[in-house]
């Protein structure tokens, strides 16, 4: 009986201990630990979200790892939509990676809650020459935590084939010849399964990140419904452009189950001709040359403007591409992945191959246009340019993508919409001045019309 | 002596599974207690706001669209799978050839991981290229499609698709009620001249009655806080139709946004708020239908 009891308490303690040992197994993999059986290698691990250069990310990566002298190994993860959540919740853990892939409407957010660390320190002055320092885009406090590679402009893409077959010779210039193109290319292509437009409301911010926004942008007004000139929001330069979204719906132009369609199937319904048209990134063209090969002839298109009238800037959006996580324990490690990643080879490579548009001067300079089937369309032109960072607020109630979308499925008042969520963001915007340091003036001269024409003439 | 070592004995059984609660149960609930009462980000000053995220819940009318949701979601999901699995399990009682291969058969979707299912699900029913659509448009069952994700049929859809998943655990539990049923009641009835649907009414359905009310408890408690195939299917869309109370929770801590989308704004604090008052509102639909199913637990 004893030895039965004896048995039995030194099984739970080596389960306690079998516990305890995962953990501190897990923390010595993050820290990439020298002393691995593999020998002197320094772990250290890359997390991107970015699926359309997932290969040749891949490619680097591998060649990096072969190549290098220091002994260095990148673990390369690519996440998906969940890649936000992930590293929240990496950062709670002994799990956070060392080199993190962050964007225009991220890098602001990781900087405060303390997940990059500068890379001042590791600047050289040609460096510092080389990649431009971007207020809140790369800097912050006057201290860089990113260098730029490519911006990514944002177009309308259409699909050649269906404008031919219903007589359309050029893309629409304004919301309602883009409400007529729409119709026309629904009467062409319908019995075919082929419809006018779409959005991938599955995540309404998403869709309207890469839709209204750039129409608003272009048409001089804050793509997330921020006026510059007064520090205020005011979103009823949304108006027209949800009006037009709405009638595309009810019209009957826009594809069926636009309510459940992320952004990779709109993708894949495009590159099968049954798309007429939809607004989003220069990311398109590596989607359509590997992860979805287009069926269809395409092409890319300045996005339409409310009136015809170009006011603003189309957003050239960019800044940042990697950045060195806080809490690696491998920085110098990880700084000399960056810098290979940021050599002039691997930037040439990434614009030639149509991943992006750089935004490097000496690299856009030199770099031949991106070999790569419909990216002339997406090459800057005289009316992109680099909006300032808009504020980061948290209105109390429904988020302004998701109460346009209500409007467009339900209807109803548009100007009361309007009305509650200015009231609501610019509560929200008072909020954060007040109590989170939030920085807004208003620059009464401010000029959209003038971000454009820095990258293209 | 004996007594210290038979202490000693238990609690070392009891420590592994006391931390592992502590850490991944206590502490978490005690973490939203905290920060139920501050606005808190995720990162910078956590600042004490006193019941300021309570009087926003009250007058938070995408919170109580949600709430409502829950009670469609659950309700739907409820009213179909407990008698679906009562009427399976009362089948797959008998002698039926093939009964112990169907009973894996129906069970199986309770160990496919939500997720997955959801993502199958997605591509039965997605509207622009779904394999139902597909098959309806082929037969001339419909000409143009159903959009089974769109605002008229979504919460339709996300209901079939728990039920879908949940019918087979709640059959397997309702046999294993069924089989404590002992044969020699029946067999008496029967000389009594009772016929099949008598029996279930008089026998099965009374001497049920413990099973049955932890089924539905079991079954009230998961719809009530079941978002996940939601998550995957639908996003809580089209434009909130089946957003319900535990996916808007989790979008308070975890925003959806995206490429081009505006930066997002955790809310750690007013999400501790909504996870309490969610709690509660769960908490309470709980108790009243223990105490409202008590005579159900007599098997008298």
């Amino acid at each position: 009986m004893m030895s039965k009891r004896f048995a039995l308490t030194s099984l739970s303690v080596v389960l306690a201990l079998g516990l305890t040992a995962c953990g501190s197994n897990a923390e010595s993999n993050s820290a990439g630990s020298g002393n691995s059986k593999e020998g002197e290698k320094t772990k250290i691990s890359y997390w991107t979200g970015d699926r359309h250069d997932a290969e040749f990310v891949k490619e680097k990566v591998a060649a990096f790892n072969e190549t290098n002298t220091d002994g260095i190994e990148v673990e390369l993860v690519v996440k998906g939509d969940d890649f936000d959540t992930a590293l929240d919740l990496s950062f709670q853990t002994a799990d956070s990676p060392d080199v993190i892939r962050v964007k225009e409407n991220t890098i602001g957010t990781f900087y405060k809650k303390e997940y990059l660390a500068p890379i001042d320190e590791f600047l050289t002055d040609p460096l510092k020459d080389k990649f431009p320092a971007m207020d809140d885009l790369n800097t912050f406090d006057g201290k860089r935590y990113s260098l730029p590679n490519y911006g990514t402009t944002m177009r309308l893409i259409y699909n050649k084939d269906l404008f031919a077959k219903a007589g359309i010779e050029n893309p629409p210039a304004t919301l309602p010849e883009l409400v007529d193109t729409a119709k026309k290319l629904t009467e062409a292509g319908k019995a075919d399964g082929a419809y006018g437009f779409a959005q991938n409301f599955k995540n309404p911010p998403s869709a309207l990140g890469r839709s209204s926004r750039v129409i608003a942008e272009l048409s001089g007004f804050g793509g997330f419904g921020y006026d510059f000139k007064t520090a205020r929001f005011d979103f009823s330069g949304f108006k027209p452009i949800i009006e037009t979204f709405k009638q595309i719906k009810d019209d009957g132009s826009m594809l069926p189950g636009v309510e459940s369609l992320d952004i990779d199937p709109l993708r894949a319904q495009f590159a099968e001709g049954k798309i007429g048209m939809y607004l989003s990134f220069s990311s398109e063209p590596g989607v359509y040359s590997t992860q979805f090969p287009a069926k269809i002839d395409w092409a890319a298109a300045p996005a339409p403007t409310i009136d015809g009238n170009v006011n603003g800037a189309s957003g050239f959006l960019g800044g940042q591409w990697l950045a060195l996580s806080s809490k690696s324990k491998h920085k110098e490690a990880a700084w000399k992945f960056m810098e290979y990643m940021y050599s002039d080879a691997i930037l040439t490579d990434y614009q030639e191959k149509g991943f992006g548009i750089s935004m490097v001067p000496s690299i856009s300079a030199a770099a031949k246009t991106p070999d790569v089937k419909g990216i002339e369309g997406f090459l800057p032109n005289a009316h992109d340019g680099v909006w300032p960072v808009y504020p980061t607020v948290a209105p109390e109630g429904m988020k302004s993508d998701d109460a346009f979308f209500k409007y467009m499925l339900n209807g109803g008042d548009l100007d009361a919409v309007i009305t509650d969520l200015n009231k609501r963001y610019n509560a929200a915007l008072d909020d954060a001045i007040a109590n989170d340091g939030l920085k807004a003036e208003p620059d009464p001269s401010f000029d959209p019309a003038a971000l454009g024409g820095k990258f293209a003439k | 002596m004996n007594k210290t070592k038979n202490a000693v004995f238990s609690y070392s059984f009891l420590f592994p599974s006391a931390i592992l609660t502590l850490v991944l149960g206590i502490y978490p609930i005690a973490w939203a207690f905290r920060y139920m009462f501050y606005n808190y980000k995720g990162y910078g000053e956590a600042r004490f706001t006193g019941l300021d995220n309570f009087s926003r819940v009250l007058h938070d009318s995408q919170f109580w669209d949600s709430v409502v949701n829950t009670f469609v979601y659950a309700g739907g999901k409820l009213l179909l799978s407990i008698p679906l699995s009562l009427l399976l399990a009362a089948i797959l009682n008998r002698g039926l050839r093939g009964r112990h291969l169907l009973r894996a058969v129906f069970f199986m979707p309770t160990v496919i991981s939500t997720a997955v299912m959801a993502v199958v699900f997605f591509t039965i029913f997605n509207s622009y290229n779904g394999i139902l659509n597909q098959f309806l448009i082929k037969f001339n069952l419909t000409s143009s499609g159903i959009d089974w994700l769109g605002p008229k049929h979504a919460m339709l859809t996300v209901i079939l698709v728990a039920v879908w998943g949940a019918v087979g655990n709640y059959m397997l539990l309702f046999l294993a009620g069924l089989q404590n049923i002992p044969e020699d009641v029946y067999e008496s009835s029967a000389l009594d001249g009772a016929n099949k649907v008598q029996q279930f009414r008089y026998i099965t359905l009374p001497m049920l009655g413990p099973v049955m009310q932890m089924v539905i408890m079991l079954a009230i408690i998961t719809a009530l806080k079941g978002y996940e195939s939601i998550m995957v299917m639908t996003e809580g869309g089209p434009a909130g139709k089946t957003e319900v109370m535990f996916l808007y929770l989790y979008k308070l801590f975890f925003p959806v946004g995206g490429n081009g989308a505006s930066a997002q704004v955790q809310e750690f604090g007013y999400g501790s708020a909504v996870a309490f008052v969610s709690a509660l509102i769960v908490g309470i639909i709980s108790l009243v239908y223990f105490y409202a199913s008590k005579r159900m637990n007599r098997t008298d």
